[in-house]
């Protein structure tokens, strides 16, 4: 309650300051000023420079100059980070007035002066080609094996400033046009080209999959673009293995099924494989193995699913133990002729051969917008449907000049085949070029700050919102100069969110920001985790996508993220929970009573994300909270710090807690360890795979989660965490939104985009600090609608 | 028609994408003008520099003989039979290596023993293989080759402060461009002999690929008069890359006779990690032999690399595993492991040692540097360094020597006397003293 009250006075005080602010901008800082020397000089002077800098001698004139160093100076003292344990410490009072005042002489400053920032000249990035081309084309491509990875900055992939060129990189996306065009257009007369297509290591056989027809257990399931009719040759390898004799103990019935058709069917193990392999080993092994090699079927071009599997039987039929064996790593082997299944590896679709060749697919039918019904209407038609791709990826109309190359290229593929490989030449002229390749704001006028032209702001959203090229709506409207209008900007953005391609925003930033890309490099140890399968993986992110994919659509306050009372469970994830709510391998919405679940503290995916493969880690989890829900990340820890003391065998077992206190004995790891450990230990309750778990793994006692915040605030659970970190919810909403503001204009955050950021927010209040809210503000701000050209390269400041 | 140099006027001027930044340090540490024609009559060796992330486990590394004819412990024993190429250097650090994040800038400074700068932006060291590539690649198709097995290890090869370049790359074509290395098999088979799937294919899409550049260059000149400045600088970085491809184009098509017999196409990233380190060390020696490139940088795996070596029955995760802790059971799997990956490399070493290449061997005119630049994976120093090289140099390798050097003497001195040994006569690479007399 008086923190409430805090927070109101502090509220009052910022707008009777800003009413004087505009005579002098200065004047809240000016009021403040003595607390640097109070709480901050001691180690910021001139002499000891700690972290590099120094408050000596400067006046609140000089804030602007130095806004890098204040606005760091606000995220330190927001987050209590500063002044370090063991130093004077302001009152909650005096921290929060100081950061006020500040904040108040800086935003009045930048008012005055404003500064939208510049965005660099940005190339697309993997994901965004690939969806790109999926709007374009109609086609799924596997982005990974055309393109190389991008490099991250601040978390994000689509950050312009590295999003470099080499020659190696040009040429992958020069192969990729080519590749792309003839996928997209077909080939009749494609030569044989194999794929192969790996299984999950440790995926277990036992249980039915997503995808796959009902009625079948295990196996794999691969979406595969056919260059052609023609014949294709299926190979499943590595199903039963020698040694430890496994996958021939009884009879299974592997099948095989293109878009859910079994195209074939035939038996794995039983009496005379187990007898074979008993006899002959490594011989009897490659002799099964070879009877699912090659397998030979007519399939016509396009996408299809192809799927393996094994038919289900009742468990009284089976060896296997009822419920899901243990993969182990290395001792797979092991393992599995205990279960006694047989596994896929992985399996190669090869072809085509003898093609005949190229039905209609999806790909086609979006290209081919007219077709020539006479040699002299050809010219005339390739020009529509090169015109039309050519508009949509250069994300503008185009000109004469825009389609002379593709043309040209056409004309050459048409002068040595058929009119199909003439338009599949233009297309990948298209694809190649610059235009496609880059986008880029063209400086109107003069050499300051200019705003973005209609066609050049409808690209920008539609990369935020999308991740993609902007639709056709969206292009109408910038030709009619209507898009910059408010009321069209507010209705375009809702529209856009509502759209499924705004999933982008959650697999594509909310998994950035949360880093879930973690979760694959956990591997948990399956000694101390035997319940855990590779399956929960999948799992754990489908349920954070859906999650937070409710979040947007049905447009929450912000603050929800952390603190909302449903999830979304499939009977596995369910099980792994220990909720036995939901049946069957699709995932239902749960509502939820028990607070252990609730909003993204409760979720497998960040729980394992930020945990070891053998324990839990307070520290990594309360790193993660300090970076991506309070924004301030902590220093790495100094070189050659002594190692977390890992159990012994034989010695007496510590609680990870009582090892953690013993590794921050020393005073200087006590300084960040006392803002990070609370923040972890209370989700202590959460084992490395996100298991609600009461006692401590290896000591065996009851778990102690409690501890207190910077700001006094106890803590002991989840729910205490999220409702301490929601208690301001401009705080909370203010991280989120620089996150995000990273990712909509695809550049780093600067200091002197922090007056947008608290704006943007501030202006949210009214809203309950909605996500639409949010995204709108955003959108609308300066940074977002503006550019400057730069001469210098702008240096990164750590302010995200 | 062939790329005018309109908007190219200093091939040889390092460029960072982001801007026309100076670099005077830089320009006058490579006479990439000159270093050519100095190098032209001389025979020119080979250069490889393979990586293996996380150190060696170093008393199953460090010989204990000095001089000629020393012992080879464990982790050096496969390359017993190439011992007369083979020269053990010990007490070597990279302190420029040093820095809160203990993976994310250790590829990266390997060769350039250049501490980055703090900022999510590469802004670090040029490496010393791009120094060679552009001193001594210019007359090959590819100046230089970068390869890993991996496209990403797992946690820790990025950082906060240092970003995201330095844990992935070994190669840096200036103080901010990090090189990507090719994990696919596939694509870089086909970017170093054509798409296509028989040499007529091959030979129609080269041509093809020729107008692609035209219509591309054409394209971007008109890209380019509607940006500002630095937008334009960050589009001269994709000139560069279309000239450069050009070029090698053009060099393929006079290069053509000396194609060795290819074999088919690779489907993809075989299953097994170390089948797939195996084709990688092929496709490279097949690139040696068609003289496509003289300089190759191959990561055999990533930093902080998860691979587990079962398929030699180690089921731990390279990256845990190598967080030892002094546990003497995991410092042998640990050795074995890393055994097993100069196994890999000494496979390749004698696939070069039954190659000719002119009136020697190829291994004989080759200057390979295998080694990592991390000491104790357990404690993520940077001293005492794995350090071997491997080849004859063309005669410029003597060979046969564990020489030790007072402890921590930098790295660097060996990269400075690599450069001299490839003919380029440059006063510093890094934090670099003085060059070895006696290598």
């Amino acid at each position: 309650m008086l923190k409430r009250r805090t927070t109101l006075c502090a509220l009052v005080a910022l707008l009777s300051v800003n009413a004087h602010a505009a005579d002098d901008p200065y004047a809240a800082a000016r009021k403040q000023w003595d607390k640097f020397d109070t709480y901050c000089t001691k180690c910021h002077n001139n002499d000891d420079f700690s972290g590099g800098f120094s408050f000596d001698g400067l006046q609140p004139e000089d804030l602007a100059t130095h806004g890098k160093i204040y606005e760091q100076a606000i995220l330190k003292l927001n987050a209590g980070m500063m002044p370090p344990l063991g130093q004077k410490q302001p009152t909650m009072d005096e921290r929060k007035a100081l950061v006020k005042a500040l904040e108040t002489s800086l935003d009045a400053v930048a008012a005055a002066n404003p500064n939208p920032g510049s965005e660099m000249l940005h190339r697309l990035n993997r994901t965004e080609y690939a969806n790109a081309i999926r709007d374009l084309l109609d086609l799924e491509i596997n982005s990974a094996d055309l393109l190389p990875k991008d490099v991250e900055s601040s978390g994000f992939n689509n950050v312009a400033s590295v999003l470099s060129v080499s020659p190696s990189f040009l040429e992958q996306y020069m192969l990729a046009a080519r590749e792309v065009s003839v996928q997209a257009i077909g080939k009749p007369n494609a030569a044989p080209v194999s794929r192969v297509y790996k299984g999950a290591p440790n995926a277990s056989e036992n249980q039915h999959i997503d995808g796959l027809p009902l009625g079948t257990r295990g196996g794999m399931v691969v979406e595969h673009d056919f260059p052609a009719d023609g014949d294709y040759d299926f190979s499943v390898s590595g199903l039963v293995g020698a040694g430890y004799v496994w996958g021939v103990m009884d009879e299974n019935q592997l099948i095989i099924t293109v878009d859910d058709d079994k195209v074939f069917q035939a038996k794995v193990g039983g009496k005379d494989d187990l007898r074979a392999v008993d006899l002959k080993q490594a011989e009897g092994v490659g002799m099964i193995n070879d009877r699912f090699r090659n397998i030979r079927h007519f399939v016509k071009a396009g996408k299809h699913r192809v799927g393996v599997s094994f038919i289900m039987r009742s468990s009284a039929e089976t060896i296997e133990p009822l419920h899901g064996f243990v993969p182990v790593d290395g001792m797979a082997v092991l393992v599995q002729g205990v279960s006694g299944g047989p596994r896929i590896d992985n399996i190669t679709v090869a072809g085509p051969y003898n093609p005949k060749g190229v039905s209609e697919t999806a790909a086609r039918d979006k290209i081919f917008i007219c077709r020539p019904a006479q040699p002299s209407e050809e010219l005339a038609c390739a020009r529509r449907i090169l015109g039309n791709l050519a508009q949509q990826a250069f994300r503008r109309p185009v000109t004469d000049d825009d389609l002379a190359s593709p043309l040209q290229f056409y004309s050459g593929g048409r002068e040595h085949g058929s009119f199909d490989d003439g338009i599949q030449k233009g297309l990948m002229a298209i694809l190649a070029s610059p235009k496609f390749l880059y986008r880029a704001h063209s400086p109107s006028g003069s050499s300051g700050v200019f705003a973005l032209s209609d066609n050049e702001l409808a690209t920008r959203l539609a990369f935020f919102l999308w991740s993609s090229q902007p639709d056709n709506e969206l292009i109408a409207l910038a030709q009619a100069n209507k898009l910059h209008e408010s009321a069209t900007l507010q209705q375009q953005v809702k529209r856009m969110l509502a759209d499924p391609r705004a999933n982008a925003l959650v697999v594509n930033f909310a998994f950035q920001w949360l880093h879930v890309s973690g979760l694959e490099q956990v591997n948990p140890d399956k000694t101390i985790f035997p319940q855990f399968t590779f399956d929960l993986i999948p799992d754990f992110r489908k349920e954070l996508e859906l999650f937070i994919g409710e979040q947007f659509r049905t447009d929450r306050p912000v603050g929800e993220l952390l603190t909302a009372n449903y999830t979304y469970l499939n009977e596995r994830l369910s099980l792994h929970y220990g909720l036995n709510v939901v049946r069957g391998g699709q995932f239902q919405r749960v509502t939820l009573k028990d607070p252990q679940r609730f909003g993204l503290l409760g979720k497998g995916a960040v729980l394992m994300t930020t945990s070891y493969a053998n324990r839990t880690s307070p520290v990594i989890r309360g790193a993660w909270i300090l970076d991506k829900l309070i924004g301030t990340p902590p220093p790495s820890p100094p070189p050659n710090v002594e190692a977390f003391p890992e159990t012994q065998e034989g010695a007496v077992a510590l609680t990870v807690r009582e090892r953690l206190e013993k590794h921050r004995s020393n005073a200087t790891c006590k300084t960040c360890h006392s803002i990070i450990d609370p923040l972890g230990l209370s989700l202590e309750n959460y084992n490395s795979v996100g298991q609600w778990q009461l006692k401590d793994g290896d000591a065996g006692v009851m778990i102690d989660t409690s501890g207190t915040l910077t700001d006094g605030t106890p803590v002991k659970s989840p729910r205490d965490l999220a409702l301490a970190l929601t208690k301001d919810p401009e705080r909370f909403a203010s991280t989120f939104t620089r996150k995000l503001m990273i990712f909509a204009l695809g550049r780093n955050l600067e200091y002197y985009d922090m007056p947008t950021v608290r704006k943007i927010v501030h202006n949210a209040a009214k809203d309950d600090y909605k996500l639409s809210a949010l995204v709108l503000g955003i959108v609308q701000s300066d940074a977002f609608l503006r550019d400057k050209p730069v001469l210098e390269k702008d240096v990164t400041v750590a302010t995200q | 028609m062939f790329l005018t140099k309109k908007y190219l006027p200093r091939r040889t001027v390092l460029r960072g994408l982001g801007a026309a930044v100076a670099l005077p340090l830089l320009d006058a540490m490579i006479p990439a003008s000159t270093a050519l024609a100095q190098t032209a009559a001389a025979a020119k060796p080979r250069v490889g520099f393979i990586y293996f992330p996380h150190g060696a486990v170093m008393n199953k590394w460090t010989p204990t003989k000095l001089g000629a004819d020393f012992d080879l412990p464990q982790i050096i024993k496969p390359l017993e039979p190439f011992q007369k190429y083979l020269t053990v250097i010990s007490e070597l650090e990279n302190a420029p290596a040093i820095a809160e994040p203990v993976h994310a800038v250790t590829p990266g400074t390997w060769l350039s023993c250049v501490h980055p700068r703090v900022s999510q932006d590469p802004y670090g060291g040029v490496t010393i293989d791009q120094m060679m590539a552009k001193a001594i690649g210019q007359d090959t198709p590819l100046p230089s080759l970068e390869v890993a097995t991996e496209e990403e290890g797992g946690e820790g090869a990025c950082d906060r402060n240092y970003g995201c370049s330095f844990g992935k790359t070994i190669s840096f074509s200036t103080p901010s461009t990090p090189l990507p290395m090719e994990h696919n098999p596939r694509k870089l088979f086909q970017r170093l002999f054509g798409q296509g799937d028989t040499p007529a294919e091959r030979e129609v899409l080269a041509r093809e690929n020729k107008s692609i550049l035209d219509m591309v260059t054409g394209d971007a000149g008109k890209l380019r008069k509607t940006l500002g400045a630095r937008d334009q600088t960050a589009l001269d970085a994709y000139l560069d890359s279309v000239r450069e491809i050009e070029r090698r184009i053009q060099k393929l098509q006079a290069n053509k006779s000396s194609q060795p017999d290819l074999p088919p196409t690779p489907a993809g990233i075989p299953d097994r990690f170390d089948e797939h380190i195996r084709l990688m060390f092929d496709i490279i020696h097949l690139s040696w032999q068609a003289n496509l490139t003289r300089v190759t940088s191959f990561m055999m795996a990533a930093e902080v690399s998860n691979q587990p070596y079962s398929f030699i029955g180690i089921s731990d995760a390279f990256h845990p595993l190598s967080h030892h802790q002094n546990n003497a059971q995991k410092l042998d799997r640990l050795a074995k492991l890393q055994a097993y990956n100069t196994q890999l490399f000494s496979e390749f070493v004698k696939k070069l040692s039954t190659t000719h290449d002119g009136e020697n061997t190829m291994l004989e005119n080759s200057l390979i540097l295998f080694g990592s630049n991390m000491s104790d994976s357990n404690l993520h120093n940077h001293y005492p360094l794995p350090t071997s090289l491997v080849g004859g140099a063309a005669g410029k390798l003597k060979g046969n020597q564990h020489l030790k050097y007072a402890a921590k003497t930098p790295l660097a001195n060996l990269h400075l006397t690599l450069m001299e040994k490839v003919g380029i006569d440059i006063d510093k690479v890094g934090d670099s003293k003085e060059r070895f007399k006696e290598v």
